[in-house]
């Protein structure tokens, strides 16, 4: 681990993420790395592993810490550039963590037709942040993805797993407030003993 | 081998009829496709598990009384999209010949005592015709399928996609052993040449010239690459196939690879669809087992390996040479062409790349003969087309219909009509890179070349319509944002050109066009397309200048006189209050951000013009209909 550590001081520059946002190794859990290692060994191959590679650290954490990036790279013999390059390249990747529900406003042709776009706004207006911001608890993320294929129930939204149909903009705080009180029922049954706020998958 | 013996008995058994022997299996097919998904019908699943459970033998054995007085056997299995997706739920019993609509799992009890047991219909789940109101038992029955004639998707909502056994008994992989074993390769490219099937990725290119040159091409190594990104927005045709006929779009693919002497392939899909990403993987485990891929397939010393690669997200990936460096491991940007794939590919050996939908097409072509494939649509364009129709039409769904139908059967026939009584007002084909038809050409056929003369493309098939209240400006500007997103950025005509006239659009759209824009769009436009290094930004500017072309009145409206006339550009809005209809109930001044309205409780309010910021939100709070936009 020191390793890895020091690794990721000297080649990060240094206002790269800005520097509070440079993840804690403390934070990517430690089996993380060995999960790297035993894809690689059991999918032998060249580079043209990294996609698959990088769709399985993000499954497993959510996103793609640069540490992790850099893990990769070492892995596979390419230098971090050349990885940050594909991430970066594809919408799929993030380099920031989501909060703990995702909200995904399909913005597809046919929901765009039938008022996502108003559907957004209500979404960003209700929880002030930005598209493809994360509110400040760390509960919410509010992200437009392409067509999820669902075009019956447009206009579509996806929180997490969960999906949405013939979204009005009115129903939007209900869909808030629902999400909202389901992390207070969470936090209370986990009690106040922390640690538990990032839990498994997001 | 073993895989062998246990093959022969589905395909060379009693083949003749196998609808005949599908239809007296009872069994009740959910559609898990993605929209019914969504809609719960994995949970009505497991509410008619339930359901016969309690109503026959429990146990394992899911036993009713059925309606002929017998028991019998009754299954529930899941099936890929019906394409009817706005009625989802949907649950088909075949045997019956009942489809019923909308289901939900608290129904399942009643069909199951009420169709299953009693064989009554269960009428109010039955499909309401809008026109006549009359209730309609089957598929058959409902105008949506009616019209349809379906061919690549033939078996989507038939079979269940997650079992290798129900493709097999509808005459599964007949095709491929027929190429293995009784045609060279030349002879399947004559067959699929004469066919006259062309890539239904959106280009047309004739799909046995292609096989063509990646058989000529020079080199022992060689690829076979099957194009699943399907990034338009708003269609959702190969996800549907490949959920809910996978093993089509393998054997498509295995005669393919024999036909151009390819031993990898690879299909490539978007990591946003999941459960098709599942059922491949499940097809080629299935389909791998029995022998039908892998190492000497069927005795015939033929192999072929096919792998799944997952995009992440990158429209631009659907052109060939980007897709080809997405599976390299690299970013997905296209290259200049030529060398073509088909004679430096992937890792630069000969490669084949075609669309899902042109595979799913061969093994029909194969199994029936060309000339059954030539036998639908059109002189130029044979075969079927699967459309995905969405937007302001009544029956959202998946459609497939001879080339040559017109765009009014579609989008009135099938499609139903306009939603809430509204007037047509385009037909948007191909996606970002296609163009908005109007409604002087809904009688004209569809083809791959009239498209493209009315400065649309076919694309892979989507279909949007759109009603009056769509501004064709700002429908311009959605594609073209679009494509400014998805631009790879690697040639400036694309990266720059693209952005430049998003600006003007935007400026268009807030009210301050200025004279000439217009003009500089279709100069840029015609710029743009004949620059560019790949078909995103060659057919980028497409939507603008078609919708130019056809409501340039529209944008003329905008530009000059600062009019929507669609009143969908907000900034080109004025909000006032009738004060006839106004009740005084405040809403609307409580709404106001801008604190514009002004009114006494129980008197008639006022919006002040100068401090409106044209937001709507008194529009969306005025219960009483006294706020007009105009």
């Amino acid at each position: 681990m020191s390793e890895r550590g020091e690794a990721h001081a000297t080649i990060v520059p240094p206002d790269y993420w800005g520097a509070e946002e440079l993840p804690d190794l403390a934070e990517i859990p430690a089996q993380t790395w060995e999960a790297i290692d035993r894809w690689l060994a059991e999918h032998p191959g060249g580079r043209e592993r990294l996609i698959p590679l990088l769709h399985v650290v993000q499954r497993r954490l959510g996103w793609l810490p640069f540490p992790v990036l850099e893990y990769v790279a070492d892995r596979l013999g390419m230098s971090p550039v050349e990885v940050h390059g594909v991430v970066s390249f594809y919408h799929f990747f993030r380099t920031d963590k989501k909060g703990r529900f995702n909200i995904k406003v399909c913005m597809g042709t046919a929901c765009y037709v039938r008022g996502a776009g108003r559907v957004i706004e209500a979404f960003a207006d209700e929880l002030g942040v930005e598209v493809g911001d994360t509110t400040e608890d760390g509960l919410f993320t509010l992200e437009e993805v392409r067509c999820v294929g669902a075009c019956g129930l447009a206009p579509v939204v996806v929180v997490n797993d969960h999906v949405y149909g013939n979204v009005d903009p009115r129903r939007v705080r209900r869909i808030v407030k629902r999400h909202r009180r389901e992390a207070e029922v969470e936090t209370e049954a986990a009690g106040d003993g922390g640690g538990t706020a990032e839990g498994g998958k997001g | 081998m073993s895989a062998e013996e246990r093959i022969v008995g589905p395909l060379s058994g009693n083949a003749a009829k196998p609808e005949g022997r599908r239809n007296e299996r009872r069994v009740v097919r959910v559609c898990a496709g993605t929209a019914c998904v969504a809609g719960g019908s994995l949970q009505v699943v497991d509410a008619f598990r339930r359901a016969i459970e309690a109503n026959g033998a429990a146990g394992e054995d899911t036993t009713v009384e059925t309606s002929d007085g017998c028991l019998g056997h009754c299954d529930v299995s899941i099936t890929g999209c019906h394409g009817f997706c706005a009625m989802g739920p949907l649950v088909k019993i075949p045997h019956l010949g009942i489809m019923y609509c909308r289901v939900k799992p608290e129904d399942a009890a009643e069909i199951v005592e009420t169709t299953l047991v009693r064989g009554e219909v269960v009428e109010r789940l039955l499909f309401e015709d809008p026109v006549t109101h009359e209730r309609c038992r089957g598929e058959e029955d409902i105008p949506f399928f009616k019209k349809q004639q379906r061919t690549a998707l033939r078996w989507c909502g038939e079979i269940d996609p997650e079992n290798i056994d129900e493709y097999l008994e509808v005459g599964g992989y007949r095709a491929l052993e027929r190429a293995l074993r009784e045609m060279t390769p030349e002879q399947i490219i004559e067959e699929i040449k004469r066919s006259g099937l062309r890539g239904r990725g959106g280009a047309g290119f004739p799909t046995g010239l292609k096989w063509q040159f990646v058989r000529d091409a020079a080199g022992d190594v060689k690829y076979v690459v099957c194009n699943g990104d399907e990034g338009d927005p708003g269609a959702f045709m190969d996800r549907s196939l490949m959920e809910g006929d996978p093993h089509s779009v393998l054997e498509g693919m295995a005669i393919a690879a024999r036909a151009i002497g390819a031993r990898h392939g690879v299909i490539y899909v978007r990591a946003e669809y999941p459960l098709a990403v599942n059922r491949l993987r499940l097809a080629l485990r299935q389909a791998r087992e029995r022998g039908f891929l892998g190492e000497d397939i069927l005795g015939t010393g033929f192999s072929l390996e096919i792998d799944i690669m997952e995009g992440a997200g990158a429209f631009v990936c659907g052109e060939e040479t980007a897709l080809l460096a997405s599976i390299e491991g690299r970013r997905g940007m296209p290259r200049p062409r030529p060398p073509y794939p088909a004679v430096a590919g992937l890792w630069r050996k000969p490669t084949l790349i075609n669309n899902v939908e042109t595979y799913a097409n061969v093994p029909r072509v194969i199994a029936e003969g060309a000339s059954t494939f030539s036998g639908l649509g059109t002189k130029r364009s044979a075969g079927t087309k699967t459309f995905a129709l969405t937007g302001a039409v009544q029956n959202v769904g998946l459609v497939e219909v001879p080339m040559g139908r017109t765009l009014r059967e579609i989008i009135f026939d099938i499609g139903g009509g306009i939603r809430g009584g509204k007037a047509f007002k385009a037909a948007q084909t191909g996606g970002p890179s296609g163009g908005c038809i109007p409604a002087e050409f809904l009688d004209t056929p569809i083809d791959y070349e009239n498209l493209d003369e009315l400065g649309s493309m076919m694309g892979s098939g989507g279909l949007v319509v759109m009603d009056e209240t769509s501004c064709m400006v700002q429908v311009a500007r959605f594609f073209l944002q679009f494509c400014v997103e998805e631009s790879c950025g690697k040639c400036p005509p694309c990266r720059i050109g693209t952005r430049v006239m998003l600006e003007i659009l935007d400026r268009i759209c807030h009210g301050k066009g200025e004279p000439g824009d217009i003009e500089k769009l279709e100069r840029l436009g015609a710029f743009i397309k004949r620059t560019s290094l790949c078909g995103l930004g060659q057919t980028a500017p497409n939507p603008t200048l078609s919708t130019i072309r056809y409501f340039r009145e529209e944008y003329e409206a905008h530009v000059r006189d600062h009019k929507c006339p669609a009143k969908q550009c907000r900034a080109l809005l004025t909000y006032t209050i009738d004060p006839e209809l106004c009740t005084g109930c405040t809403l609307c001044a409580r709404s106001c951000p801008a604190g514009a309205i002004s009114g006494e409780k129980k008197h008639v309010h006022v919006i002040d013009q100068d401090t409106c910021i044209h937001c709507g939100a008194c529009l969306a709070a005025c219960p009483s209909g006294a706020v007009k936009a105009e």
